[in-house]
């Protein structure tokens, strides 16, 4: 079928398979590879973008529901300037691998843009073995406090 | 203190891993795994695949990808899929379906028919105990030896003459590394030359291993991993989807992408072998031991492919004691390949070893740090070798300072409706080497590169190689370029054993020394600016009575471009001189709740002695992560394998891994003692000594909470209820 997806400010027409999820065309058709496939099963949160402005796991997503525009790692940096959530995973050394880090970023610019309560609990669907969660949250408040002081 | 170096690509998704690599024409491939866990294929009957919508390949034994031996000197040889209809294990390899799209390929591999003549099959360690093999040699020692006192006959009479014995069993549960890449390729063969992007621990054994497979020369693979996402020891083999996507991609002449998915992990690579580990302690009144025995026993697969070594990891070396024995068995089962996993024999013997020393503490009324205080060691028992440089005292000490542990009470203490208690544990993990070669090259421009083909798999190898070339050449590290995860560069690294810092760091100090001797002989030679003088080095320059010029200005009128040395590395005659290893003391705060039973990690402190660290931050990272795999493997993880061999948890739903909300504050301390007895650097490795102990510590701390002992991991609700 053929379908228009909005990614990163972007319009592109793709003709898919139904069954083709938002990760795979995103990966597999428009060389967009920031977001990860960990499982594939919604167990681990590293294909996270967003939809809408809203945190989706990408790998759940069949491309053809989604009619909203899509955001992933890769919107988010202006050039060379990093958003103050990748820096603040530069600054608290947030990552190891980095395989799982364009997802928990996702979720973490959500994080603070929702400005939620539990940061540790909402950052649970983003799985990270490396285990640099300490750091997550830190980078997380890191750009909560930036925010409070503004 | 510079950040990891990567770290802005990979927070940018700019960081290209193996399968974010696509080519014009390249095809999809999914691997077909058995459902039984033993007998031998009767027939594949593809028919049905071949004819779906896109597939152009259909490959199983009985129409293989051909595949030979492939083998590195450093780990030997590894299995390759598809030549054999032998299935020792559910969920083994036993297909390969390529098509134009991964979607194509995924529902055809769906229509693959398999007929097996199946045999019984044997899953249970627990049952299979009575049928144990001996162990072969570990670490360069008999699986089973002991090491007795003048006038003692027997490890029975010293225990016999032991004042208190404690004697009991511990398990540990089968896990799977679970790194958050999934193992996977994508393979491009081009004008006779297979190149590789698949994540690996070393980018050189990986393309030695494909160029056995595939009968090429070594220079004819081309192993391509500047980011690996994650590996922990998973990924020190070349893996199913790699050997499969580079066969095919050589038949179809199409570049080829295939990955496992995640539930194909649990079985198609090879996991932690589960454990049972008998520990008896005999003592003095005082504390001393008189005597320690510890047995143990592994699952193991078939091929009897790795044997977890708890007891020559951790009791063989950890303590003065007078008396010591120790055995290795092994039982072959009809599970998945068993394989390093982060502190591979340390991790599991170590909660079996700590819980046990906690125990006789509580047995002598002794406080848990003064046992191991009184039973240090300055080497290991019957060896004459002493330890390079140990501070586990003061790491006790810190440790005790700052987790408040004059605190703790006998009994825990209660806040609430929980139940709070505190543990410890030692921790040590051997300080290795591996052969490693690095090249340094001084370029006209004042930059240099630092190079080797390795791997940086998380750990920070990159930004070592940077901090490491920058102070062996006396620039800042923004003049080092350095390069890592590439067959091509020069060959070594494997990001292995925790040895990756010490042993590339060595090879850069001895490549930089020469290319800086190779860059003063150059500029005092005949017409060179020096000519005639001897010329020093300092600052990233050379200096002469004639005055001082950067390596640039000296290669430019020299006319060159560049300059290169290559240094290499490996363990040599400190091992006749010392024994070595890092050492740590871990602390875990837990509460129990005293109605729900639920148990949580509440505070962490670990404090280590692990020589020079050469990047604070990086380092605190990994110690961290590691004392979280610790937690893990006491808490939350550990496959269950039914009866017909399927693994009834073999996914991230089911196989439990801490995520963010089971983790507290993890504090991480160094006492800094270079050890440049074991190589010049100063550094021992960190990457696994994190994670030994911590499981013991959170179980001590959960005894001390509520006074149940629990002598199996994971521990569950189910172990903790009155």
């Amino acid at each position: 079928m053929d379908i228009a997806l909005e990614v990163n400010g972007r319009t592109e027409e793709l003709s898919i398979d139904p069954g083709v999820t938002l990760l795979d065309a995103l990966r597999e058709r428009l060389d967009i590879t920031g977001p990860k496939k960990g499982c594939d099963r919604g167990q681990c949160g590293a294909c996270t973008v967003h939809v809408g402005g809203r945190p989706v796991l990408s790998c759940l997503t069949l491309a053809a529901t989604v009619t909203k525009p899509v955001a992933t790692i890769e919107s988010l940096a202006d050039g060379e300037e990093l958003h103050p959530v990748q820096q603040a995973f530069v600054d608290q050394d947030a990552l190891q691998c980095g395989f799982c880090t364009s997802g928990q970023i996702m979720s973490a610019v959500a994080a603070v843009e929702q400005d939620v309560e539990d940061v540790r609990e909402f950052m649970s669907g983003n799985l990270c073995r490396c285990s640099a969660y300490p750091n997550i949250v830190a980078a997380v408040e890191q750009v909560r406090q930036a925010n409070a002081t503004v | 203190m510079p950040g990891r170096l990567d770290a802005p690509l990979k927070v940018t998704g700019r960081a290209k891993y193996g399968v974010d690599n696509n080519f014009p024409g390249m095809v999809y491939g999914y691997v077909v795994l058995s459902t039984i866990a033993n007998g031998e294929i009767e027939a594949i009957d593809g028919a049905a695949a071949k004819s779906a919508a896109g597939v152009i390949g259909v490959y199983s034994p009985f129409d293989p990808l051909v595949l030979g031996k492939a083998s590195t000197p450093l780990l030997g040889e590894t299995w390759v899929p598809l030549q054999s209809k032998e299935v020792t294990y559910y969920g083994q390899p036993i297909g390969f379906v390529v098509a134009e799209t991964f979607e194509q390929a995924r529902d055809a591999a769906s229509l693959v028919q398999v007929t097996y003549q199946q045999r019984p099959a044997r899953t249970s360690l627990a049952d299979g105990l009575a049928e144990a093999e001996d162990a072969p040699a570990s670490r360069g020692e008999d699986p089973a030896l002991s090491i007795l006192a003048e006038d003692v006959e027997s490890i029975e009479d010293a225990f016999a003459a032991s004042p208190v014995v404690v004697d009991q069993t511990y398990t540990t549960a089968t896990q799977n590394h679970t790194a958050m890449e999934p193992h996977s390729a994508v393979a491009v063969w081009e004008s006779g030359v297979m190149t590789i992007y698949s994540g690996n621990q070393g980018a050189y054994f990986q393309a030695m291993e494909l160029a056995g497979a595939l009968g090429l020369e070594q220079d004819a693979v081309h192993a391509v991993n500047p980011f690996v996402g994650g590996a922990f020891g998973g990924k020190g083999r070349t893996s199913t989807p790699a050997f499969l996507a580079a066969a095919a991609a050589r038949a179809l002449g199409r570049p080829v992408k295939a990955s496992l998915t995640r539930e194909q992990v649990f079985t198609a690579t090879a996991g932690r072998a589960a454990t049972v580990q008998r520990i008896a302690l005999g003592a003095h009144r005082d504390g001393r031991l008189v005597a320690l025995r510890h047995d143990s026993w592994c699952s193991t697969d078939m091929a009897r492919s790795f044997v977890e070594p708890t007891s020559h990891g951790t009791s063989r070396e950890w303590y003065a004691t007078e008396n010591l024995a120790i055995s290795q068995k092994m039982v072959p089962l009809n599970i998945p390949p068993t394989t390093f996993m982060r502190a591979p024999g340390e991790a599991s013997g170590s909660f079996a070893l700590e819980s046990a020393m906690d125990e006789l503490a509580v047995a002598l009324d002794l406080d848990p740090i003064e046992l191991r205080l009184r039973n240090n060691s300055i080497a290991p028992p019957g060896k004459d070798l002493q330890w390079s440089s140990k501070h586990l005292d003061e790491c006790f000490r810190i440790g005790a300072d700052r987790f408040g542990w004059a605190n703790r009470a006998k009994h825990g203490h209660t806040d609430g409706d929980w139940l709070v208690g505190m543990g410890m544990a030692t921790a040590m993990f051997p300080a290795l080497r591996f052969p490693a070669t690095v090249e340094v090259t001084l370029r006209a421009d004042e930059t240099a590169e630092v190079a080797t083909a390795g791997a940086d798999p998380g750990t920070g190898l990159l930004t070592v190689l940077s901090l490491v070339g920058a102070e062996s050449l006396d620039i800042p590290g923004e003049r080092i370029t350095p390069k890592l995860g590439d067959s091509a560069l020069p060959p070594g690294g494997m990001s292995g054993g925790s040895t990756a810092t010490a042993s590339a760091g060595t090879a850069i100090m001895i490549a930089a020394a020469k290319v800086i001797d190779d860059l003063l002989a150059a500029a005092s030679a005949p017409g060179a600016p020096f000519e005639g003088e001897e010329p020093t080095y300092a600052d990233g320059r050379v200096h002469g009575n004639r005055g001082t010029m950067t390596f640039g200005e000296v290669l430019r009128a020299l006319g060159r471009e560049s300059l290169a040395a290559k240094g290499s590395s490996a363990p040599g005659e400190e091992l006749t001189k010392h024994s070595f290893s890092s050492f740590g003391a871990q602390f875990a705060e837990v509460r129990v709740h005293r109605l729900t039973r639920e148990a949580r990690v509440s505070r962490m402190l670990g404090v280590f002695d692990a020589g020079r660290i050469i990047n604070d931050q990086a380092a605190r990272s990994q110690i961290k992560g590691g004392m979280i795999w610790g937690v893990s493997a006491a808490l939350h993880e550990g496959l269950e394998i039914e009866a017909n061999g399927r693994l009834a948890n073999g996914d991230l739903a089911g196989y439990l891994i801490p995520v963010n909300a089971d983790i507290p504050d993890v504090e991480v301390h160094f006492v800094e003692y270079p050890d440049t007895l074991h190589n010049a650097v100063g550094a021992r490795g960190l990457g696994e000594i994190s994670t030994v102990g911590m499981a013991a510590a959170v179980a001590n701390a959960i005894h001390n909470a509520t006074g149940i002992r629990v002598r199996d991991i994971p521990i569950t609700i189910e172990s903790l209820l009155d």
